[in-house]
């Protein structure tokens, strides 16, 4: 049986993000406090009122303790270092809350590009030292290639071509073009996907996301506190993670079961509303594939044929998709065009809409959003989030 | 060469130093130095793991044993890189990469994963029957895959 007891009862009531680039010489550290400083800003809030730190485990992150320090917080009574992607955070921000561990919890994601990841990186003295210290071979298909590996069975099996994904990567542009937040701000088209140089075939550059530097930080507080707060407060319908025992990334099933599955199914049975009644659409999109895979097994289209779906909704002169010609996929840009922030960018924009404050990108009336980050093996995950 | 003796747990990682050795996966690497390919085998129920694991997740027997699989299989997921970790022999600017999940004949959803050799990049095609081969990597065996033997070819 699936229970729901947070149902509405925790809501997120300040945003802050410093925006993402891929030219920046400020720490994790310093981009995390701006971000941090402007998301208690925008609850009406100061830092004595902040009770739970929550700090993603992005690598070089800086350490919940940290962000206490560095953001003179009085009393902390509850604090953790989840992994990413953003929905791990949000998860235990809520069950701190609900449970009374905290009564405001302040959510930090702060990412600074690997310096194997990018060139400019690469050039950082002070970054150079960091990442990884276990030795990776070509042969090893863990992590990201993995999402490559399992394109060439979704070719395989549909009998489909690259459309799908080029679709969507054309999309997060467009979206981008509106975002002043967004690293990549520049037009492209199917043509410029096509062209695309290879990366990991069948995946090419514009199937992947863009590493970036930036922060993204949240405030979230007990709904009923939150009705006195400067903003409409959008609340966690409903929020969920999955994943299956057998995640290995060469080893998994197969497309037909994995995270996303599991997510979907907890979602549905926790929820009062679903996809039909969803304003605003935010599928994971750090790489292109994956985002084809969650419209699939979200059910707006059957197995095999985000293709056609992307191609029926599609709207031309806009270059992107709006689902029955009014819900937007990933209305901000997603990891591919406004940066990797591994779904801190699809919460934030998802409560910009809500709240009505999207400016250019507002779609008009959204009360209702669908998230889901992550992937298949190990950070599948979603939320129903609604205006109060 | 193929290693007559066995080497301890320090030499081992000493010897595999490029690869991710560990105590849970080493008899896997030190089947490499025999030209075999080690994976655990539950002695009670049959299930094969890889990776190595250290109980049954099947039916939690820790009565599990390194064994060498055939090494014969199909080609179930395949990926060609253009750029990657470095790797003595792999030049990606040269020679994009071919690296292939290969489903193994002993167990459905057993798979290993490893580059293709003596078949051109065009010719990988996922459902291919392939076998295990040997080549070598920083002094030391390191397994890929081959377009399986016609029966009846030499």
């Amino acid at each position: 049986m699936v229970r729901n007891p947070v149902k509405d009862q925790v809501a997120i009531v300040g945003i802050g993000s410093t925006g993402f680039t891929r030219t920046n010489e400020r720490s994790a550290l310093a981009l995390g406090l701006a971000a941090a400083t402007q998301a208690i800003g925008d609850a009406g809030l100061r830092a004595a009122d902040i009770d739970g730190v929550v700090a993603v485990a992005e690598p070089g992150a800086p350490t919940p303790q940290m962000f206490a320090s560095s953001l003179g917080l009085d009393t902390v009574t509850h604090w953790t270092r989840p992994s990413p992607v953003v929905m791990f955070a949000i998860v235990d921000a809520v069950n701190a809350i609900h449970s009374g561990c905290a009564d405001t919890v302040l959510i930090v994601s702060s990412m600074l590009r690997l310096p194997w990841a990018s060139r400019s990186a690469a050039s950082d003295p002070f970054r150079r030292r960091s990442g990884s210290a276990v030795p990776r071979v070509p042969e090893d298909i863990g992590l990201a290639p993995a999402y490559a590996a399992w394109a060439s069975r979704y070719l395989h099996e549909f009998g489909v071509t690259r459309e799908a994904w080029g679709r969507i990567a054309v999309n997060g542009r467009s979206n981008a073009l509106r975002n002043p937040l967004a690293a990549i701000r520049t037009p492209i088209t199917l043509h410029d996907y096509e062209a695309a140089r290879m990366v990991r075939e069948p995946l090419c550059m514009l199937d992947m996301d863009l590493p970036v530097d930036g922060a993204d930080a949240f405030v979230l507080t007990a709904a009923a506190r939150a009705k006195t707060m400067p903003h409409s407060p959008v609340l966690v319908h409903a929020i969920a993670t999955g994943m299956v025992g057998e995640n290995t990334e060469d080893q998994l099933g197969g497309l037909a079961r994995h995270g996303q599955h599991v997510v979907v199914e907890q979602l549905k049975a926790k929820s009062d509303f679903w996809i039909d009644d969803v304003d605003v659409y935010y599928p994971y999109d750090g790489f292109t594939i994956i985002t084809a895979a969650w419209i699939e097994n979200t059910g707006w289209c059957g197995i095999g044929q985000a293709g056609r779906f992307l191609r029926d909704h599609w709207v031309d002169a806009e270059a992107r998709v709006l689902i029955g010609g009014r819900v937007p996929i990933n209305s901000h840009g997603g990891s591919l065009s406004e940066g990797a922030t591994r779904g801190t960018g699809h919460v934030r924009e998802a409560v910009v809409q809500l709240r009505g404050e999207a400016g250019e990108r507002q779609v008009e009336g959204a009360r209702t959003a669908l998230v889901t980050p992550g992937g298949f093996f190990l950070n599948a995950q979603g939320a129903l989030l609604r205006r109060a | 060469m193929t290693e007559t003796t066995t080497p301890s747990d320090a030499e081992l990682v000493e010897r595999l130093s490029h690869l991710p050795v560990e105590r849970d996966t080493a008899e896997h690497y030190r089947g490499y130095l025999r030209r075999e390919l080690v994976m655990s085998r539950c002695a009670d129920c049959g299930r094969w793991h890889h990776p190595m694991r250290p109980m049954c997740p099947a039916c939690w027997s820790w009565n599990v044993a390194p064994t060498a699989v055939s090494g014969r299989g199909t080609v179930h997921l395949f990926i060609v890189l253009y750029q990657g970790p470095p790797a003595e022999g792999v030049d990606y600017a040269k020679a994009p990469h071919p690296v292939v999940t290969v489903q193994l004949a002993e167990q459905e959803g057993l798979r290993f994963t490893g580059t293709m050799v003596d078949c051109a990049l065009d010719e990988i095609r996922i459902g291919m029957p392939v076998q295990l081969t040997w080549i070598e990597r920083h002094g030391s065996p390191y397994p890929a895959f081959r377009p399986a033997a016609t029966p009846g070819a030499a």
